[in-house]
């Protein structure tokens, strides 16, 4: 029996308009952000310039590179990619099931929702509104909001599988369905946080924890937010555009499968050398050189589809900008197992180099890959020709142009600063170089990318006037087919044991089990893991020789079952974080912690501390000095051989604060202990003037800083109302604070904030703004700002108290490292 | 392509092609037996992370980072005692009034270590102050032309200050400390801004003799 069916294509154009419009907002705010760091007027100064004076500012907060970064960060992820996952999902998966979308409802809930949301981000990170953890910013009632939209698109898009007129699923839909069940997975619980206001949470994990979990996520993000869902329209559009089969079904199901397991594992790669234990650092380096194959299989299955087709490369746009997107994530595939190898990272972390690395990615592959949807649906979607080829073309040079120059500026830039910032002087015994050397020196490269940037963003736009004149040259019109409507028990009619106790399954769960037993059980009994695990890898090399058959129509089979398909799925994702997660949950506490342990903050300094992630100073400073000499030289202090971050010291940190990028120097030693005579002062490598004067205006202390200047600070008052709220959930988060009522929390605010005023007033500082104020009176304005409450916190940073056990640590069967001799 | 390829489920030999027979909305797919150096980087990466995870875990080859680290400090360290004594050596009084801050060569390159690392809080002009428009504001250190030496005012006692920071039991100039300036600069570039502030301030040093 055939009917006729429409096509849902409205939902693909608005997501299709959507991901254009973000996608030049999002990368309007990267070129100005790539600019403040070569002029630090970009923060807000500049206003003052072009409006002839009107605007007087030496820098506007919600125009700063700490605020502006998240919102470039997430609106490109998010909102240009995201919207333009959605088009590409929206269109194929209807035209791969022959039905419609199930619901037009759930639809346009789907795209409005997710446009509120990014309309919510664009407000509330400049006004630094923020978790302050990256890619994960956005405060926890838009992040209930992400929630709920994701789930509206899930239940469309299985909703559509179910009533699909197509028997068995291809591949495009199974990174679909790997997209939608990872990211929900991820995003929760990497935002499972509790509420201190409607604006406020402080993340339900802390310290290592925290940075374990926000990178499982943030790697996570890159692989199933802005990798699966792309080769699976990559799947779509390239066999599609080629007009060619796709080069190795095997392939597919073999890379599809080792991805998605892979992937997952290899976060911990983001904190090498830290003070991450050294199984998940282990765990991060060898899982990220295993994915190397997996990725470049979706490379390979793109690349060899062109085969035979290579000739449209000269004539046809579409082509043009596949090809070059899955050679840049080749290249991209390429350089971040490179980049997890502990040596190279040591080098190229915290450095542009990782900068250099997410772009070539992002503007190569997701950039490249968006534009040839783009201009291979835009004459689909409203019945008519390409506005302009050449324009499209000129699209593609200029963008290619301006990714070269952005990528070699960042490599040259990060590796030069890593060299840099490790050159020892001739005796090897000081560094060479002041850090503000490092960044003079790579002012040019700084330059050089914004300018790659900027000729990305040229071509870009010159992408969506096409796509607008293409839209106006024809009618937006809906495709309707003839399918033939398949009955139920054509598809669908696995039954659950017959999915899952299958010998392909059984084989591939034992033999986890082992290896999963091996990196865990005491001495001897983890070798014997390893040899059951081993055994069993090669028992099923002859298994799957024997009964080839069977096996390989269990997965034909599998993949006509969307049900049993994805529960896989989700166990072959699940498994990774689980592994690495759970255990450090349940080891890395305080009553485990040997050595040091944090010291808990004061009530300002938690003020302090919540402003410091407000005003997002992680996207440029690092808490974490590596066990690494060069970071050792350079952060530690004189003398104290073990001066490397150790695990304990930012065990209570909710969120934590290790970064991810130095443009300015690591702040782990930036605190010290309490002022002679002072109760709750503490001064730790300079002074609380050296600190004022450093807010107001860096250069003043630090001539060729690019920070910007934060004037406002020295205004607003500092939020401490809202302390015995944070307080209390810290608390319930397991944070130690000793039981104070709401006015010890405010009397002891207040004392600390009135010791550090009045050491300012008698250190003769001058604020430009108020000139008149003087003795007593300009204690007590300071006293109330946000700057005191900053300086207390940044004089903490880094203190810790030693902590001695009766007893040695007993090995725990959930501590490798435990078990080794030299723990 | 010049002859149909075959139709069928799966490729069964190393070469073979086959035109899978299914179509997904006019999507052909071929199934090939996948290439040697594609499946041996991976397998070769899969028995890289066995062995690496056996030498570190199974054997005591392998030191942990923690050890390395301090092992490779402590050498800096000891290094560093060593570079220190043999400099002190060939340093005094005397040396670094009359021969160091006498030699424009080594007086220049103190100068460029003050205006790198120590202008911030004691002023390009050695004043210890700034001026904001018509103000004068104190920096965070001390003034150093102001004839008065906190910690003792001869050559040998300004290049241990520098090297050493703030004595301990100093409270600091407004709460604050010297750091500790022998982690940043070797014991030649502080006896070269040493030398800078003889050349910069005459005065003080004038009563320091020859031998």
């Amino acid at each position: 029996m055939t009917t006729s069916i429409t096509y849902d294509d409205r939902s693909v154009r608005r997501f299709m308009i959507a991901s254009l419009i973000w996608g030049i907002i999002g990368m309007l705010v990267g070129v100005i952000a790539a600019t403040q760091l070569s002029w630090w007027q970009m923060n807000g100064k500049f206003l003052e310039t072009i409006t002839f004076g009107m605007i007087k500012a030496e820098g506007i907060s919600f125009l700063t590179f700490g605020r502006l970064r998240p919102l470039h960060t997430n609106a490109v992820i998010f909102a240009f990619v995201g919207n333009m996952m959605f088009a590409g999902i929206y269109y194929s998966t209807q035209r791969l099931c022959k039905v419609r979308t199930a619901s037009d409802l759930l639809s346009s809930i789907h795209f409005w929702g997710w446009q509120l949301i990014i309309l919510s981000a664009v407000f509330t990170l400049p006004a630094g509104f923020t978790r302050g953890k990256e890619y994960a910013e956005l405060i926890w009632p838009i992040n209930i909001a992400v929630v709920l939209v994701w789930v509206v698109f899930a239940i469309n898009f299985f909703w559509t599988l179910a009533k699909r007129n197509e028997p068995s699923l291809y591949v495009a839909l199974w990174f679909y369905i790997a997209t939608i069940i990872t990211v929900a997975m991820l995003y929760i619980v990497n935002h499972l946080s509790l509420p201190t206001s409607f604006v406020h949470s402080y993340p339900i994990f802390g310290g290592l924890q925290d940075g374990l979990v926000q990178w499982w996520y943030g790697h996570n993000a890159v692989a199933f937010f802005l990798t699966t869902p792309i080769l699976g329209i990559m799947y779509y559009f390239l066999p599609k555009a080629a007009n060619r089969p796709v080069y190795s079904y095997r392939l597919s199901i073999i890379h599809f499968w080792s991805l998605v397991f892979i992937y997952i594992w290899a976060g911990p790669h983001h904190l090498l050398n830290t003070s991450l234990p050294k199984w998940l650092q282990l765990l991060g380096t060898l899982f990220s050189l295993m994915l190397w194959a997996p990725s470049w299989g979706g490379m390979l299955n793109g690349l060899l589809t062109l085969r035979g087709a290579w000739d449209k490369l000269r004539t046809d746009p579409v082509i043009k900008f596949f090809a070059a997107g899955i050679t840049f994530y080749g290249m991209a595939t390429f350089e971040g197992p490179l980049l997890s190898i502990r040596a190279v990272n040591a080098l190229s972390h915290y450095t542009d180099w990782g900068i250099g690395h997410v772009h070539s990615a992002a503007l190569g592959w997701n950039g490249f890959m968006a534009a040839g949807m783009f201009y291979w649906l835009a004459p689909r979607l409203w019945k008519t020709e390409l506005w302009s080829k050449s324009l499209a073309n000129m699209h593609f040079w200029i963008g290619t142009v301006g990714i070269l120059i952005y990528v070699a500026a960042m490599w040259a830039a990060g590796i030069m600063q890593g060299l840099m910032l490790g050159q020892v002087d001739a005796g090897g015994t000081t560094l060479k170089y002041e850090f503000m050397e490092t960044l003079e020196s790579i002012q040019i490269f700084y330059i050089l990318r914004s300018f790659g940037g900027t000729l990305y963003l040229g071509g870009f736009l010159l992408c969506a006037y096409n796509i607008w004149r293409t839209a106006r040259s024809g009618k937006a019109r809906d495709e309707t087919v003839q399918v033939a409507i398949l009955e139920r028990p054509k598809k669908d009619n696995m039954s659950w044991g017959e999915a899952l106790f299958s010998d392909p399954l059984a084989h591939v769960f034992l033999g986890m089990a082992f290896v999963i037993l091996w990196f865990f059980l005491p001495p001897h009994a983890d070798k014997a893991a390893l040899v059951v695990a081993i055994l069993l890898g090669i028992k099923a090399f002859y298994a799957f020789k024997a009964s080839k058959e069977k096996w390989t129509n269990w997965h034909e089979r599998i993949v006509e079952n969307y049900l049993p398909f994805s529960l896989l799925v989700f166990i072959a994702v699940a498994i990774g974080g689980s592994v690495q997660i759970i255990p450090s949950l349940i080891v890395n506490r305080e009553k485990n912690i040997e050595g040091r342990l944090q010291e808990l903050y004061t009530p300002l300094e938690l003020v302090g501390r919540d402003l410091y992630v407000a005003e997002g100073c992680y996207n440029c400073h690092s808490q974490m000095i590596r066990t690494l000499v060069p970071d050792v030289m350079r952060y530690g202090r004189f003398g104290i051989g073990d001066d490397y971050s150790h695990l304990g010291e930012s065990l209570f940190d909710h969120p934590y604060q290790w970064g991810s990028k130095r443009t300015g120097p690591d702040l782990a030693r930036e605190g010290g202990a309490l002022a002679a005579g002072s109760k709750y002062m503490r001064v730790g490598k300079r002074g609380n003037d050296w600190h004022f004067d450093h807010f107001l205006n860096p250069r003043q202390t630090s001539p060729g800083s690019n920070m910007p200047s934060y004037p406002w600070l020295f205004e607003k008052t500092a939020d401490v109302k809202s302390l015995p709220a944070k307080i209390a959930a810290q608390s319930r988060l397991g944070v130690p604070w000793p039981a104070m009522s709401q006015h010890e929390i405010r009397d002891l605010a207040e004392s600390q904030s009135q010791e550090i005023a009045a050491s300012l007033v008698a250190a003769k500082v001058y604020l430009p703004d108020k000139p008149d104020l003087q003795g007593d009176a300009l204690r007590n304005h300071l006293a109330k700002t946000e700057a005191v409450a900053l300086i207390a916190y940044i004089q903490k940073l880094g203190a810790y108290r030693e902590i001695v056990k009766d007893s040695p640590a007993r090995p725990s069967s959930l501590n490798p490292d435990s078990h080794r001799r030299n723990p | 392509m010049s002859r149909e390829p075959k139709r069928g489920h799966f490729a069964k030999e190393k070469g073979e092609v086959i035109l899978r027979e299914h179509e997904y909305d006019g999507i052909q797919e071929y199934d090939q037996k996948l290439p040697n150096w594609w499946l041996f980087t991976f397998y070769g990466a899969i028995v890289f992370f066995v062995g690496t995870w056996v030498a570190y875990y199974h054997t005591d080859f392998l030191k942990n980072d923690q050890q390395i680290i301090r092992e490779k400090i402590a050498a800096i360290q000891a290094a560093k005692m060593v570079e220190l004594e043999k400099t002190l050596a060939t340093l005094d009084d005397s040396k670094l009034v009359h021969r160091w801050a006498t030699d424009a060569a080594l007086v220049s390159a103190g100068e460029a270590i003050y205006l790198t690392n120590c202008s911030a809080c004691h002023a390009a002009d050695l004043s210890g102050t700034m001026t904001v428009g018509a103000h004068k504001i104190p920096l965070p250190g001390l003034p150093l032309d102001d004839r008065e030496w906190k910690f003792g005012g001869k050559p040998m006692q300004i290049f241990r200050l520098i090297n050493e920071g703030s004595p301990p039991e100093s409270t600091g100039h407004n709460g604050a400390k010297m750091q500790v300036w022998g982690q940043t600069l070797n014991p030649k570039q502080i006896a070269e801004v040493t030398a800078y502030l003889i050349a910069k301030l005459p005065e003080d040093f004038k009563d320091i003799p020859a031998n």
